[in-house]
């Protein structure tokens, strides 16, 4: 529970895309506005299709949008 | 604060206060007779009274978030509290029929088997509760 060894660049992406709001990439990926919080901050690591739906809306590949920090042990 | 973390929360306070309803009435099961029946009835029905009017408010106060689908994580928090819950009722079940053999009647397993269900439940929304704060 809590913390994954997977980071992320989203709240950077959405700033770079016409500050979209976490409520208008949800809509878009289909989730809700917490759910996207949480990928944020990483208290969720979001399934492989809703992974690939985020980058899809931002126009760039998935290791860009997400990153695996193998140093990091799993909690 | 999500709508369906609302109405964990909303379900979750419902039941802690129709359980201290019934819990006032506990002494009485040494001896149970009709009047108990009634009286979980009359628990049963305040819970519902309590969530549903609570619930309605809540509805009209969030229509858009109350229209929300449930997405992914919030399937994933359901089913980790509904598995915890499960264990948490088939023990208690389990402890309920152990009764037997320190002299417990019939109908007072069966209180104990709505006490481990009423435990099961309270476990359900708070786990709910934790893994939406939490992280999951």
């Amino acid at each position: 529970m809590g913390g994954t060894i997977i980071s992320n660049r989203i709240r950077q992406l959405r700033f770079e895309n016409g500050e979209m709001t976490q409520q208008q990439l949800g809509q878009r990926i289909g989730v809700t506005r917490q759910t996207l919080n949480a990928i944020e901050l990483g208290k969720y690591s979001p399934s492989l299709e809703a992974a690939f739906r985020i980058a899809e809306v931002f126009g760039v590949p998935l290791e860009q949008v997400f990153q695996y920090n193998s140093a990091k042990k799993p909690e | 604060m999500s709508f369906r973390e609302k109405s964990a929360w909303i379900t979750l306070i419902a039941m802690l206060m129709a359980s201290a309803l019934f819990a006032l009435h506990a002494p009485r099961l040494s001896h149970p007779g009709p009047w108990d029946f009634h009286a979980l009835l009359a628990c049963i029905a305040a819970f519902v009274v309590i969530e549903t009017v609570v619930f309605l408010v809540l509805r009209l106060r969030y229509p858009q978030d109350a229209r929300t689908p449930i997405d992914e994580r919030e399937r994933l928090i359901n089913l980790k509290a509904t598995r915890l819950a499960a264990r948490v009722y088939v023990i208690g079940s389990f402890l309920a029929v152990l009764t037997l053999h320190h002299g417990a009647s019939a109908v007072m397993i069966g209180y104990f088997v709505v006490l481990a269900f009423v435990i099961a439940e309270i476990v359900k929304f708070s786990a709910r509760i934790i893994y939406y704060r939490r992280g999951v």
